[in-house]
């Protein structure tokens, strides 16, 4: 059931790969934007390019998660209904994976304008790329879990990031330090405590979003 | 809600007041020994325990209908709030370190305590809805919730005000504020939520998940936020308290507890009627009970 | 903390006058809007 449902996203993923290109677009002003909030300063940048790197990452995935219940409401549109799931959890799972997906490949694919930008280079590339998949793991959970109520509602561009922001407080918290370690240097191995949190994050809400997630779809 | 156990939760409420607050005045002011031989721990466990289990009866035992209750309870809160203050301001001695400042602790403790008191009664009346899907336990929900954040508010802006004479800045990281802020906008966004949607069962249904998402995350967040912080700062936050300070200390703190639990029986009053209102099938006018949808 | 940090008087009484405000002003808006429910209620009879 969950392969089943996890094929279908991916190929509908697939299918929108247009609007990838537009979000990862919007990701890569972001990051400009904020090298001109900062100044050309080039060591200041190099110092915040992690916490740049994830707002942008972050800023993102409002869009991304937002899109992700698109195909379910189009057809129920007008009454405000989500298609309703056979089995609730493998969707859940299913969509749940597939945003993890599109936010790893496209924090991967916002790293090296964070290089260009803001000059934060770094060869330990493997544990930059487990980082991110971590810590888009913390966000695709929740944000899909609410992408899926925000999607029935009026308002719903306000209401998922006012909900989802204040959420993921310690994954973003944990992303940035573990990130900014790998690119400035960890003399002390502090990165581990750091990912260890991510990784609690993580099962905590992957468990308890699917559990709940049934609530959020039934009549 | 039954009398007795409205009565039951005012004895329990007195024997707190009386362990908590009675016998500390009794030692510092009529040199009485009142402790009616209980030990300190005892009487700080009947004190604790006393009033917890006070205000969950009044709130989870309270069915909604008698309004001169509620406003007792309000009144009285009041009553030692000003008591506390009064001790606070004008009686208790400036501290060692902190100077007046200190003061500022007296309400500032309490509101912290029952800020996250609301929250966690937000929490269980969420699961409480989730697994019986009585409204009741919607409208306790949504009343906890508006009161945790009126108190987080407050105590952003005390810890605020703690902080710029302190610090010598409006806001310092510190771990349990910063969880403060981060709590506060997590469950002002389940009010939000709560406004924009229209159906009163998926109102309740979806402000109940998110509430015990967000619930869930505080720990969380607060460790976060400590590891976070913990390589720029040390800790500043007094913690002991010290005898003379207990009595405005308590005061305060159970001003604020009776506070607290009237606002939380008197806003569930409002969200019920509320509920009440919507779930009632609409009104038949003359045409329609001619014509059949 | 190092030395004895003096005056601010303005500070406690600001920080007790926030917290007696937001208290009272959140008590009448709740009583405010117990009473508009009250007495839609009772229109509805």
């Amino acid at each position: 059931m969950l392969i089943a449902a996890l094929r279908k996203e991916l190929l509908l993923q697939w299918r929108s790969r247009a609007q990838f290109m537009a979000v990862f677009v919007f990701g890569a002003a972001a990051l400009l934007l904020f090298s001109f909030a900062v100044g050309p300063v080039a060591e200041m940048l190099r110092q915040f390019s992690a916490g740049f790197l994830w707002l942008g990452l972050l800023l993102s995935s409002t869009l991304t998660l937002a899109e992700s219940f698109h195909a379910e409401m189009e057809n129920r549109a007008l009454e405000g209904l989500l298609l309703l799931p056979a089995n609730p959890r493998a969707l859940y799972y299913g969509k749940a994976i597939a945003n993890w997906l599109q936010l790893v490949l496209l924090g991967i694919a916002l790293v090296p304008v964070m290089v260009v930008l803001y000059d934060a280079g770094t060869t330990r590339i493997g544990p930059l790329i487990g980082v991110i998949a971590l810590g888009a793991a913390g966000l695709s959970a929740p944000g899909t879990l609410y992408a899926a109520m925000t999607a029935q509602v009026r308002s719903k561009q306000t209401l998922l990031p006012l909900l989802l922001f204040p959420l993921i407080v310690p994954a973003l918290l944990a992303s940035v330090k573990a990130t900014s370690l790998i690119i400035l240097g960890d003399p002390m191995n502090q990165v581990t405590a750091w990912i260890v949190l991510l990784v609690a994050f993580d099962a905590i809400y992957w468990s308890l979003c699917g559990l709940l997630f049934s609530r959020v779809v039934e009549e | 809600m039954k009398r007795n156990l409205f009565w039951l939760a005012i004895a329990l409420l007195a024997a707190a007041v009386y362990c908590g607050l009675i016998v500390t005045v009794g030692e510092q002011y009529l040199r009485a020994d009142l402790s009616l031989g209980l030990p300190v721990g005892a009487r700080t466990l009947i004190a604790l325990l006393g009033g917890l289990v006070a205000l969950v009866l009044l709130i989870v035992a309270d069915d909604f209908r008698n309004l001169s209750r509620p406003k007792a309870l309000a009144v009285a809160g009041a009553l030692f709030l000003m008591v506390g203050s009064y001790f606070g301001l004008f009686v208790a001695p400036p501290e060692q370190f902190m100077g007046d400042i200190q003061r500022i602790m007296y309400v500032h403790v309490p509101t912290a305590w029952f800020a996250l008191v609301a929250l966690t009664l937000a929490f269980a009346s969420a699961v409480v809805y989730l697994f019986g899907g009585d409204y009741d336990w919607d409208a306790r929900m949504e009343a906890s919730i508006e009161v945790g954040v009126v108190l987080a508010f407050l105590l952003c802006c005390q810890g605020s005000i703690w902080a710029k004479p302190t610090w010598g800045v409006w806001w310092d990281w510190d771990p349990r504020l910063t969880t403060t802020a981060v709590l506060l906008f997590a469950f002002l966004g389940i009010l939000a939520l709560r406004k924009f949607v229209d159906d009163p069962y998926r109102r309740a249904m979806w402000s109940a998940v998110a509430t015990i998402i967000a619930y869930v995350d505080v720990p969380i967040v607060y460790f976060s936020v400590k590891w976070w912080n913990s390589l720029h700062q040390q800790q500043s936050n007094p913690n002991t308290v010290s005898k003379p300070f207990w009595i405005p200390l308590r005061a305060s703190a159970f001003g604020i507890l009776l506070l607290m639990t009237a606002f939380i029986m008197l806003r569930a009053r409002v969200a019920a009627l509320r509920l009440k209102h919507e779930l009632a099938p609409p009104p038949l006018t003359g045409a329609e009970i001619g014509e059949s949808v | 903390m190092n030395g004895v940090v003096s005056g601010g008087w303005n500070f406690v009484v600001a920080a007790y006058a926030v917290t007696a405000l937001v208290l009272l002003i959140y008590g009448v808006t709740v009583i405010t809007r117990l009473r508009d429910e009250i007495s839609r209620a009772s229109e509805e009879r």
